[in-house]
């Protein structure tokens, strides 16, 4: 996927997008916020308009189109891209997670896989930085930050090795 | 003082009818309020006999703010780091559009027996297109998203450049007296006032970027807008008193604050200030412009328009060939850099403070006529522009026509 960022000198930016279907989306967005987005069905073709959104608008169809609000595809985790490599990601725990009932120091996740767990999610409450004495219990989400790689080792570290459809998820 | 309150009254009654009209018929503003300063002025109203709003220094002075304002916003919006970042294709297309339309433009002038400098204002207000008809134009039409709209705006900005030292250039002519009293000494010396203190001003924004992020770092609205308004309203005026362009002086305050940081916040904050003004500014054109006169110079008139406008269609092509569009864009960028407005009027305003009738009262008027005649068929070229295409398509295949 190629995206094209261009200036518009007293308008705003212009980013162009590659479809699939040999289209462009041309996402136009103002310097006051408003965003205006137009389909291009060929690269010789005029913009036709699709919709505009006002800046709050915008961000908050922005952030369904992300997925922050729901996921589509069914996975165990939901990761964030923090810049560079690093990714921020939610791991629960099932009750048959060898790391389970273990604490943060017994299972020394970030030694073994280099990932760091910044927070626990429990039930409604959160635990940020947590302790290396703090016990990581069934049902317990992880806020994991990493790099990919490290992730992937964190995953298979504490995810039961026995789900194999764990494929798909993007991770 | 209350005839002062009641003019104003007449002038705001009038602006808004004219704004509510250009709303109703999908036509720019500026014309309107030019037409509706007309109307209101003692030209016509005051013929008729119904109470008009009178040329006097209350409203020419608003209108000075005007001038000041839209220049200051010219250049907040003017970056030089994106100048350079796409400095070849802005150039060739800058320079190309300038070497076309400006030397066309003098030599219309000369041709109609005028002298140098009278001849130099022609060619600036034929040249100039209107940023603010032609961006909002793009918006509307869609064309934004489009290949063409790169070339075009960046145009402008090569424009908008150009117009910042020709103002500096000219209004020491125009009021150096160049119009023959002052001789080539007065020139010269104006020349030098004005290069010298907008010299020092430049220098002063280059390193003043501390100090305009810190005048401005206030939370309060109001003390942000004033603030604003008392720097570069001040330094404006201090220049004109010198006999320097304020128009370009304000130009130079807007970059300054361009990199204080505070750009986004001025731009939502003082825009209104800034059109209020600038309507009356348009307004107080109309108000000096006898109808009557456009009569005088409807042969001058017709020669710019027949002239000017296929040179703008052709610069722009060859503007849109140099950022390596298809024929059929290029085209575009021609079509859609033909509106004039708000600058050549500010030109005008400018000859209209010389000696010389032709300065005094030709030029004005010619200006005015041409910024009504070229806003409008420069919108309507634009909205078809696929009339445009299969016209010129017919006298010259154009690749991707037909596509």
């Amino acid at each position: 996927m190629t995206v094209y960022e261009s200036d518009l000198p007293g308008v705003g930016k212009k980013h162009e997008i590659d479809l699939p279907d040999g289209s462009q989306l041309v996402v136009v967005t103002h310097n006051e916020g408003r965003r205006e987005v137009f389909q291009r069905p060929t690269p010789d073709a005029d913009s036709e308009k699709l919709f505009e959104l006002p800046d709050d608008l915008a961000r908050q169809v922005g952030t369904i189109l992300e997925g922050a609000y729901f996921q589509p595809v069914e996975s165990k985790s939901v990761e964030t891209l923090l810049g560079g490599d690093t990714l921020l990601e939610w791991v629960e725990i099932d009750a048959d997670s060898p790391v389970a009932g273990q604490t943060l120091g017994e299972a020394d996740l970030r030694q073994e896989t280099g990932a760091s767990v910044v927070a626990i999610e429990r039930g409604d409450a959160v635990m940020p930085s947590p302790g290396s004495d703090t016990t990581i219990e069934a049902g317990d989400t992880l806020v994991v930050v990493g790099s990919r790689e490290a992730y992937k080792a964190f995953e298979s570290q504490v995810i039961d090795g026995a789900e194999s459809d764990d494929g798909p998820d993007g991770g | 003082m209350a005839a002062g309150l009641l003019e104003l009254g007449e002038l705001f009654v009038v602006l808004a009818v004219a704004g509510a009209v250009a709303l109703r018929i999908g036509l720019s503003v500026i014309p309107l309020y030019v037409v509706g300063g007309m109307a209101a002025g003692p030209f016509v109203a005051g013929r008729l006999g119904v109470p008009y709003v009178p040329n006097g220094e209350l409203l020419t002075v608003l209108a000075e703010v005007g001038i000041v304002l839209l220049l200051f916003f010219l250049g907040l919006e003017f970056s030089l780091d994106r100048l350079l970042a796409s400095r070849s294709a802005i150039t060739r297309a800058g320079v190309i559009d300038v070497a076309i339309n400006l030397p066309l433009g003098i030599a219309l002038g000369l041709a109609l027996g005028w002298s140098v400098v009278e001849a130099l204002l022609l060619g600036g207000i034929v040249y100039i297109s209107s940023s603010a008809i032609v961006t909002k134009t793009l918006i509307d039409l869609g064309w934004i998203a489009n290949e063409e709209a790169e070339p075009i705006l960046g145009t402008l900005v090569f424009e908008d450049l150009f117009i910042a030292v020709y103002l500096a250039v000219v209004t020491s002519l125009v009021l150096g007296g160049g119009g023959g009293a002052g001789g080539l000494g007065g020139v010269a010396r104006s020349l030098a006032i004005a290069f010298g203190f907008l010299g020092l001003l430049l220098v002063a924004v280059q390193y003043g970027t501390a100090f305009f992020a810190r005048v401005l770092d206030v939370p309060e609205t109001e003390a942000f807008v004033l603030r604003t308004l008392a720097v570069v309203v001040p330094v404006a005026g201090v220049a004109l008193a010198l006999g320097v362009s304020e128009a370009v002086a304000a130009f130079f305050v807007g970059m300054g604050f361009s990199t204080s940081g505070h750009r986004e916040r001025i731009e939502q904050l003082l825009t209104p200030v800034r059109d209020v003004f600038a309507a009356v500014f348009f307004f107080w054109i109309g108000v000096g412009t006898d109808p009557l006169t456009l009569a005088t110079v409807a042969v001058p008139l017709v020669a710019a328009v027949v002239l000017t406008t296929p040179a703008k269609v052709l610069s722009g092509y060859f503007g849109g060939q140099a950022y390596g569009l298809s024929e059929r864009r290029s085209l575009r960028v021609g079509v859609g850099l033909v509106p004039r407005g708000e600058f050549s009027l500010v030109i005008a305003a400018l000859a209209a403070s010389g000696s010389t009738p032709v300065l005094q009262e030709t030029i004005p008027a010619l200006a005015v006529g041409y910024v009504l005649v070229m806003s409008g068929l420069g919108t309507v070229l634009m909205q078809r522009s696929d009339v445009v295409e299969t016209i010129v398509g017919r006298i010259r295949p154009v690749d991707g026509a037909s596509r």
